[in-house]
């Protein structure tokens, strides 16, 4: 027998807050200090909702004596980012909080430069020093049947935009020249984790796990994910009931990656995540088109080109989530 | 050579089945290559490079239909339309 709730746009949300931080803290607890036998936590903290709530839930699991907070700017960041993480730091009482610009590390890796050369293929005229630049998804909807194709953007200094199709090489490299940044990051983090032997805390929440939307053994490396199983709405929630600053909670989320400011929403997932949450949590648990589409008022076609659209990407981000392939010779 | 329709349709047909992986004559040339999963995001962008650089056209926002993209029929039809014009 199916016990299965109706289908409701309130299905997603979290009833008891208090149990559900207590469940995870406790999780957090076992896994950090039993399993892999690690003293506290680092926390990459960019003053955004997902990694806020990730500093709270690790200073509630191991005191804010035993968490480090690392502020992680470079060139493109914007500075309301440290202010925040600051402010963040602040409300939950942890003084270990220190700050490592990595823009000198990213332009040793050429990250800057092998990007603007990708850009400039495009677009000559772009000067890094009077232009911001950022990639991103057309609107086409995602009820679309064709994949998304990316968009190059370059704004000068007078806010004068310009867009145009990204050629497939010119993507690719920008992509992968961005993708430093992450790596850079992860690997700080483990430098400050090493030195303490104290865990690295995972950011991403479950859509950017699930559809993809992370840089492998970048923000995809960590040893826990605390937040790895909840969706956007939920992370909202948990950072209202753990008091995450409001400046935090109303602020949009970005990509943090180009110098233009970028929603997430804009580069990847397509639609707002209050929608997103409800369609995905239909998907993934099984609710029939017809009755996702009822609730949501929205047509079946629709419906069903979405849930078609969460398959094909969940199917084309496996390799994200894969580790790598050893099993060659059986013994 | 530029505008024949049959010798479009077997340069596009060779290029989806290799780019799929997948043995000749397996996708039909009514085959919804990418709602039947044959390909993604990449592969799309890589096709577009591919249909402007061998057939010398210039796709633009509106050309990403559907419409025009769905099926070997769909793409042979946009880039004869395309190079006709």
């Amino acid at each position: 027998m199916n016990s299965k709730k109706p289908f409701s746009k309130d299905i997603i949300l979290l009833n008891n807050l208090e149990e559900v931080v207590d469940k995870i803290i406790r999780k957090l607890q076992n896994d950090v200090l039993i399993n892999i036998k690690r003293l506290g936590a680092v926390v990459g903290t960019s003053g955004g909702i997902d990694s806020s709530v990730c500093l709270a839930l690790a200073v509630k699991a191991f005191g804010p004596e035993k968490v480090l907070g690392i502020i992680m700017p470079e060139k493109d960041s914007s500075q309301e980012s440290e202010i925040l993480a600051r402010e963040l730091a602040s409300t939950f009482g942890v003084k270990n909080i220190i700050k490592e610009d990595l823009t000198q590390v990213l332009s040793g890796f050429k990250c800057y430069e092998r990007r603007d050369e990708a850009v400039k293929r495009v677009f000559p005229e772009y000067d890094p020093s009077t232009y911001k630049m950022k990639i991103g998804i057309k609107q086409r909807g995602l009820s679309n049947n064709l994949p998304p194709v990316f968009y190059l953007t370059i704004i000068d200094k007078n806010g004068n935009q310009k867009d145009q199709m990204l050629p497939v090489k010119e993507y690719l490299t920008i992509v992968a020249a961005s993708n430093i940044k992450q790596r850079s990051r992860m690997s700080m983090l483990y430098y400050h984790a090493e030195a303490l032997h104290y865990a690295v805390i995972g950011t991403p929440n479950k859509h950017e796990q699930e559809q993809g939307f992370f840089v492998k053994y970048g923000d995809g490396g960590a040893d826990v994910m605390p937040i790895g199983n909840l969706y956007k709405s939920q992370v909202y929630q948990l950072a209202g009931y753990l008091g995450v600053p409001k400046a935090i909670i109303e602020r949009t989320p970005t990509t943090d990656t180009y110098s233009a400011e970028q929603t997430q929403e804009e580069f990847f997932f397509q639609l707002p995540y209050g929608l997103m949450d409800r369609y995905w949590y239909g998907y993934e648990n099984g609710y029939s088109v017809d009755e996702v589409a009822e609730v949501m008022g929205e047509s079946k076609e629709q419906v069903s080109a979405l849930f078609a659209n969460f398959e094909r990407k969940k199917k084309t981000t496996e390799y994200l989530r894969m580790a790598p392939v050893r099993d060659y010779y059986g013994q | 050579m530029k505008h024949d329709p049959i010798a479009i349709k077997e340069k596009v047909k060779s290029y989806i089945h290799q780019a799929a992986y997948v043995e000749n004559d397996k996708i039909k040339d009514d085959s919804l290559v990418f709602k039947e999963g044959y390909f993604d995001s990449m592969a799309f962008m890589v096709l577009i490079t591919y249909i402007e650089e061998e057939f010398g056209i210039k796709t633009n926002d509106a050309d990403l239909t559907e419409e025009n993209f769905e099926s070997i029929n769909a793409i042979t039809d946009f880039i004869c339309r395309k190079t006709q014009n």
